[in-house]
């Protein structure tokens, strides 16, 4: 666990970098730090590691203050990934990696053999070991240097801005392949961004700081969401927050009726105005009225995985407002209906409400 | 032409105390030397403002003095009031040889990404780790450029210095233009030539081989 | 050499400096003279090596080859050509050592444009000759300018090993101590070429503030 105690950075000159920061980052979690330029997130970041060291208050890790411990040998157990990866351009990615148990004093061979097994872990095709950073795309080195942070199997993982230098779609791999990893390897991570989807998508727990370093909220995603703390975070969050928070609710428990998914040639059943037409393999093909028989677009999701906000992509996708639930093969699974799904959206709605402790007055504001 | 083949002909240069082969050697014995004093004081030198940050101003003025102050003037000078002998030449030898390595060591270093920098001092190097595992690595493409400028700073002041009694190479320049033996003038700059060419060709040599593949980019890209 | 000469003996200087003087003005001659031919010649070269990327390793190794013969022996080997005691035969190596440092210069001066202030240029409609002159080039200037000052003063110390085959502006003042023993000319004639270099320095510096305003504001901004 790591700790803020009234942590404040003040720079010669007058600016405020940090603010009395106060926070947890407990541990097996990741944690974000996010917020505007200037907000003092990366300089909060940096005192953990003490690459900088406050003017005022106390940084924790277990219990125990960083100043207690030299600099580099605090570092060695810390793993420190920034946004240009800042690998060893004269070093071959296999050397790269295995750089903090080089420094530990670790066996050459047992540190390169960690290193190949860490390349797998992040999803580095093997022979890639022996090139040079430069002969890499910006993903694959960003890869490289979560690798390398990892090498020592440090207990905590600081990431400075790691995914901001990539495209989207190598950001968006590059993040599930965070959460993959973590959820393997449950490391205390403190990660800091600017982007508050990403802050979303994952961190356990966000804490949205405010120019000039002060702390305006720390909370869960979803809490979030559904009741940011002042003005500020609202504005920081952005629009779509109800849609948003519907990501974090589970399709899993929505009725399915299965009696409207029929082969081709198929016949309706008893009242139905739209079918879900299947191949033989039971894939959805689309949907056909009723009246003419023509086939149209269709939107699908997975009960198992997904979430309200997929069913309800996947029902404003169908011409009736319903959504196909399919499985991991994308094989037709049943279909919710619109009833259904309007109730359950009802509830999350309600649900989101009393949690974040919403009045009834509040919420008539913000819809009127 | 006819007097580079007469000079190389003639067997009665290739031996001797005044031969080729003689002159050669203290040619490069005094080169070298000049340069690994001069290496010696501004490698760590440079290394240190680098690294530090503290000191540049020094670096500066170095550059500049040394791109202006004339070499014959400083060794007729240093000889003058220090008197004959070999000891004395080496000072305006290597003082005419540091700058370029301090310079192009203090660029060098000055380089590196900043970025590197604060990866290599996040994941917990010391101070010295970083300078030695990561700066000089990737500066040594900068480092080895000034030794290869002060290497020719150094041969052909050591050429010019002949005017003032030293041996080497250049004694047959100025021994031949003072003779008017006009095959020894014409045989010793085209030997200093050579060698000028010899050193440049080492030094590219030694490039490939030290500096890593990974800085100079030199391996097959993807 | 007695210990009671001493460094200077002004009287000498008095006595002697139509003679000096003669020996300055030869020496900014055939200093100044190397890097004006080279950056003359360099604009074109450099241009080429730029635009024409294939060109500029193999003009640079040329260039590389040249910088690292000592100049004496380039002047020896030129006189039979040129002549001794000519200034050409000085003028002609300083010139090519002045290229092998404008050369690089005026290539790195134009690859510091950016590339998006180039493509500006063409979507507004300048044509290459024109975009060269009032966008690039003026934009080039200050790394130009950095290499042009390196040759110059270069250049003016270099003039001196001339001395040697007969023609070296101060440099005579070195040989002319050395001959006679004692060091007051050898003091002249160091002071006189750094001063020389000091100046043409400065009104180097000063030409480069003329001509790039823009520059100075940045740095002020």
């Amino acid at each position: 666990m790591i700790t803020f105690e009234a942590v404040t950075k003040r720079y010669p000159g007058g600016t405020v970098a940090v603010d009395r920061l106060s926070l947890e980052v407990p541990t097996g979690e990741i944690t974000v730090f996010v917020g505007p330029s200037g907000c003092g997130k990366t300089t909060s970041l940096r005192m953990i590691n003490r690459m900088i060291d406050p003017t005022e208050g106390r940084v924790l890790i277990d219990g125990r203050d960083v100043r207690e411990i030299d600099p580099p040998t605090l570092r060695r157990g810390i793993g420190y990934v920034i946004q240009h990866g800042g690998l060893f351009p004269h070093r071959r990615i296999v050397d790269n990696i295995a750089t903090v148990p080089y420094l530990l004093g670790w066996d050459k061979k047992k540190a390169r053999g960690r290193a190949r097994e860490l390349m797998e872990r992040v999803g580095l095709d093997g022979e890639l070991a022996d090139r040079y950073p430069f002969q890499l795309s910006g993903g694959q080195q960003q890869r490289v240097g979560v690798a390398r942070a990892l090498a020592a199997d440090p207990p905590v993982l600081l990431m400075d801005e790691p995914f901001s230098a990539v495209d989207p779609v190598v950001r968006a791999s590059l993040q599930d392949e965070l959460l993959r990893l973590q959820a393997e390897l449950r490391k205390t991570i403190v990660f800091v961004t600017h982007d508050i989807d990403e802050a979303i998508k994952l961190g356990d727990r966000v804490a949205v700081l405010r120019v000039g370093g002060h702390l305006a909220q720390h909370a869960t995603p979803p809490e979030l969401l559904a009741a940011p703390a002042d003005d500020f975070v609202r504005a920081f969050l952005g629009r779509d927050r109800g849609i948003r928070l519907l990501s974090f609710l589970p399709a899993r428990d929505l009725l399915l009726r299965r009696d409207l998914i029929v082969p081709e040639g198929g016949r309706a059943p008893e009242g139905a105005d739209w079918v879900v037409v299947v191949d033989e393999e039971r894939r959805p093909i689309g949907w056909r009225a009723a009246w003419n028989g023509h086939l149209t677009g269709f939107g699908t999701y997975r009960p198992e995985h997904d979430s309200l906000r997929a069913a309800l992509d996947a029902a404003l996708l169908s011409p009736c407002g319903a959504a196909i639930a399919v499985d991991d093969e994308g094989r037709a699974e049943g279909v919710v209906t619109r009833d259904v799904l309007d109730v359950a959206l009802v509830r999350a709605a309600a649900d989101a409400y009393s949690e974040g402790g919403h009045t009834g007055e509040e919420a008539a504001r913000e819809a009127g | 032409m006819n007097w580079l083949i007469e000079f190389f002909g003639d067997p009665a240069r290739w031996s001797g105390p005044y031969g080729i082969p003689v002159r050669l050697a203290e040619h490069l014995e005094f080169s070298l030397l000049a340069l690994a004093l001069a290496a010696l004081i501004a490698v760590p030198l440079g290394l240190l403002i680098g690294h530090t940050g503290r000191g540049a101003f020094a670096v500066v003025i170095a550059a500049n003095a040394a791109r202006a102050l004339p070499t014959l003037g400083l060794l007729v000078l240093v000889m003058l009031l220090a008197g004959l002998g070999t000891l004395p030449v080496l000072v305006p030898l290597v003082a005419l040889a540091v700058p370029p390595i301090l310079v192009n060591t203090y660029e060098g270093i000055r380089g590196v990404d900043p970025d590197l920098r604060d990866a290599a001092y996040g994941m917990g190097l010391r101070s010295h780790q970083v300078l030695g595992r990561v700066q000089v690595p990737v500066a040594l493409p900068l480092i080895l450029l000034g030794l290869r400028l002060a290497a020719i700073q150094v041969v052909a002041t050591a050429t010019v210095a002949a005017y003032v009694g030293l041996g080497g190479l250049g004694r047959f320049i100025i021994d031949g233009l003072a003779t008017k033996d006009f095959p020894s003038t014409i045989g010793g700059a085209v030997l200093v030539v050579l060698l000028a060419l010899a050193v440049q060709l080492g030094f590219t040599l030694i490039q490939r081989l030290a500096v890593s593949r990974g800085v100079s980019r030199r391996v097959k890209g993807r | 050499m007695s210990s009671s000469e001493p460094l200077i003996r002004w009287s000498w200087i008095g006595r002697n400096w139509p003679m000096i003087w003669d020996l300055l003005v030869d020496n900014a001659i055939m200093a100044l003279l190397p890097a004006l031919f080279g950056l003359i010649l360099a604009l074109p070269i450099g241009l080429a090596c730029a635009r024409w990327r294939f060109l500029y390793q193999p003009t640079f190794g040329v260039m590389n080859v040249v910088y690292s013969l000592p100049s004496l022996a380039v002047f020896i080997v030129l006189i039979p050509i040129t002549g001794l005691a000519e200034r050409a035969t000085v003028i002609i190596p300083l010139t090519f050592y002045a290229l092998a440092v404008l050369i690089p210069a005026v290539v790195d001066g134009l690859t510091s444009v950016p590339d998006h202030v180039r493509q500006a240029a063409d979507a507004m409609g300048f044509r290459p000759l024109r975009r060269l002159i009032q966008v690039e080039l003026p934009i080039a200037v200050p790394v130009v300018l950095a290499g042009l000052r390196v040759a110059t003063v270069s250049s003016i110390s270099l003039v001196s090993v001339g001395a040697l085959i007969g023609r070296g502006g101060l440099g005579g003042l070195f040989i002319t101590g050395w001959q006679l023993r004692f060091p007051t000319p050898i003091i002249v004639g160091i002071v006189l070429v750094v001063l020389l270099a000091v100046v043409a320095d400065g009104l180097l510096v000063l030409a480069q503030r003329l001509l790039t305003p823009w520059a100075r504001a940045r740095s002020a901004g």
